[in-house]
């Protein structure tokens, strides 16, 4: 693995040097949201198209608002267009660009679900390759950035990940003190990229001390979850059943605000926009936690109740994923935590299970005299 | 770059109301090569489209054996199905698929075989009871073939012309049924509940007996209960589901019961499979 250092004051050089190689360049910014001009305006922080490095916020703050999910797996993207002609109807495919794109800035958790989505809408997911998907991973390359203040909502320790984790990762970037950064190269294409900035990054990194402050960070995580037990205690379906569902979930208001933030999850609707004889097929980010997302036609539904729904995502995270396919559902980012109106927790869920799961005998006495 | 979310184009040779709010259409590809290279088999599923109002999950209604064309047979209950229903002769709609697995014919070698179908939950066993019937005339593989299928009215029943076709045939059962209230003064079937009727009236033999179930969660619940009373083991018994789906290609995230996606493990499930899932469909 080939190392470097960088100035942390040349990443906005490194941006400009990206933006002047045609390559198009995502990364952390302080945008205006709501009302852009009125009174309500707050700045948030966005990943969003950059075309030089002025104001970027890589490496400041914790986490950008939207995720790297939208740049890969659109909220909003037309499949085909169609027109009536008479009892005809043709069908006209969708030029979509995808350029070859850099996102830098991005932290440990969001990279490490790249690979979630990917075995979602890759053809290893039964066959079927999602183009759309899988033709705009292939031209993203990502420069992840060492998390250095984790906040309260913040539990990647507690699924096998960590605030310096190079998961995911194309070319990692940890700061090092002094206003140094150990670069790190991981990948084909962060090769690539690095021959870009070859003329900022200088020698060899730091290893021992891109360690010591990883080691650092990770201590200042405060929520601690045990993730080991809860697959092997959701697998068991008598725990489809447990108490704990309707309890804990009783409150969920089914806004799917957290599926939206989250970046592994992937569900999506399929509609027609028309206008006249002429539409697009599209497709866009749906949510497990709506109400008629499984909604049968007869009016039969699966998951009747918010609390089900609710159980589903959690089962989707820590179940689903690692059975079907075998990548991690969760990857303690904390965002459904913060994007909660009703302060859902979904380490809640993780600390109700892993008390279950070490407390069986327990547990089910106490069910019984219920 | 091919498009897995680009259907082929269809047009619809023929339309048959089949009963109040229920139409079967006869569909045939528009372009050669799709229609020389298209093959499925019973128990599949399709993603079939209005332009303009989007697309609904059926499965393909007619049996593989006579592949001049497929059919697929709907209930007008939302925007999509209502949109097709709209739609007349010669008008095209677009298809995707076949999607999912398929009714295990080789292992029902030698057997007898009933199927037992409620409502609009009669095209998917339509599509394999004719497979079936054909595949015993070529070779004999199979044994007796009943078949239960009963609707809430008598004008509710889809096929009637075929039930009455089945009814003729005589190495086959057929039961139909309406429920209490729904009969004609000249209704010449049951009156009662498709699982009662199984379980009272035609009392099955479980012996060397395959029985095939399709039909709303709540039917299918009880005609499984109404089995075993009779004898059936869960292996003896077949299912296929009709979860909500929008893809069909295990993707959306919709029709999963756990980990198993309907649309790619499914639809067709042994009683057995389904009695291992959490219980959520």
């Amino acid at each position: 693995m080939k190392t470097a250092t960088l100035n942390k004051s040349d990443l906005g050089k490194c941006i400009d040097l990206l933006v002047q190689a045609d390559l198009r360049v995502i990364a952390p910014r302080l945008q205006p949201r709501l009302d852009e001009d009125g009174p309500d305006a707050i700045d948030v922080l966005t990943f969003t198209e950059v075309d030089s490095g002025e104001g970027h916020q890589v490496g400041e703050g914790l986490l950008p608002l939207n995720g790297v999910k939208e740049f890969l797996f659109a909220k909003h993207e037309p499949l085909f267009a169609y027109e009536k002609r008479g009892k005809k109807i043709e069908i006209i495919p969708v030029h979509h660009e995808y350029p070859q794109t850099v996102i830098i800035g991005v932290r440990p958790c969001d990279a490490a679900s790249i690979a979630s989505l990917e075995s979602v809408f890759s053809d290893a997911n039964a066959g079927f390759e999602d183009p759309f998907f899988t033709e705009r991973r292939s031209r993203t390359t990502f420069i992840t950035y060492s998390c250095t203040a984790p906040d309260a909502s913040c539990f990647c320790t507690s699924v096998n990940l960590s605030p310096d984790s190079a998961k995911g990762s194309d070319l990692h970037l940890t700061e090092i003190g002094d206003g140094r950064l150990h670069v790190e190269v991981i990948s084909k294409a962060g090769e690539a990229v690095a021959k870009q900035l070859q003329d900022l990054l200088e020698g060899e990194g730091d290893q021992a001390a891109r360690e010591k402050a990883g080691a650092e960070v990770s201590e200042k995580l405060t929520r601690i979850r045990d993730s080991a037990p809860i697959m092997d205690w959701l697998m068991d379906t008598a725990n489809f059943d447990d108490e704990m569902w309707q309890r804990l979930g009783e409150k969920c208001i089914g806004c799917g605000a957290c599926t939206f933030a989250c970046p592994t999850c992937h569900c999506f609707d399929i509609v027609d926009e028309n206008k006249g004889s002429k539409g697009y097929r599209v497709k866009f980010w749906d949510s497990c936690q709506f109400d008629h997302f499984t909604l049968h036609a007869s009016g039969h539904n699966p998951r009747d109740w918010q609390y089900k729904r609710y159980r589903n995502r959690f089962n989707c995270k820590f179940k689903i994923y690692p059975e079907k396919f075998e990548t991690p559902g969760c990857v303690g980012c904390g965002r459904c935590i913060r994007a909660c109106p009703v302060n859902l927790d979904i380490t809640e869920y993780m600390a109700e299970v892993a008390h279950k799961a070490a407390n069986p005998s327990a547990m089910k006495a106490d069910q019984d005299s219920e | 770059m091919s498009n897995i979310y680009q259907p082929d184009l269809m047009t619809i040779t023929k339309i048959i109301q089949e009963a109040p709010g229920i139409k079967t259409f006869h569909l045939k590809f528009q372009d050669e090569n799709v229609a020389s290279n298209f093959s499925f088999q019973t128990g599949q599923f399709g993603e079939y489209s209005a332009f303009g109002a989007g697309e609904s999950t059926f499965c393909i209604a007619s049996s593989p054996t006579r592949p001049d064309h497929i059919e697929c047979c709907f209930r007008e209950v939302g925007k999509v199905t209502t949109a097709l229903a709209n739609l007349t002769e010669g008008d095209t709609i677009g298809f995707r698929g076949p999607y999912g697995n398929t009714f295990p014919l080789d292992d029902w070698r030698g057997k007898n075989l009933i199927f037992i179908g409620g409502g609009i939950a009669l095209p998917p066993l339509r599509s394999v009871i004719w497979n079936c019937l054909d595949l015993r005339e070529q070779d004999g593989r199979f044994g007796h073939i009943s078949i239960v299928y009963g609707a809430r009215s008598v004008q509710d029943l889809v096929y009637k012309r075929e039930i009455e076709e089945w009814n003729q045939m005589e190495n086959v059962t057929m039961v139909k049924t309406v429920d209490p209230g729904g009969e004609t003064d000249d209704w010449d079937g049951h009156i009662g509940f498709v699982p009662h009727v199984l379980e009272n009236d035609f009392k099955p033999d479980p012996e060397n007996t395959v029985a095939i179930v399709c039909g709303p969660p709540i039917m299918i619940k009880f005609t499984f209960e109404a089995l075993e009373r009779l004898g059936f083991k869960q292996e003896q018994m077949v299912t296929t589901l009709e979860n909500r789906m929008k893809c069909g290609l295990g993707k959306c995230g919709r029709c999963n019961i756990g980990s198993t996606y309907v649309c790619i493990d499914g639809p067709v499930f042994t009683a057995t499979e389904l009695a291992a899932l959490p219980q959520e469909f």
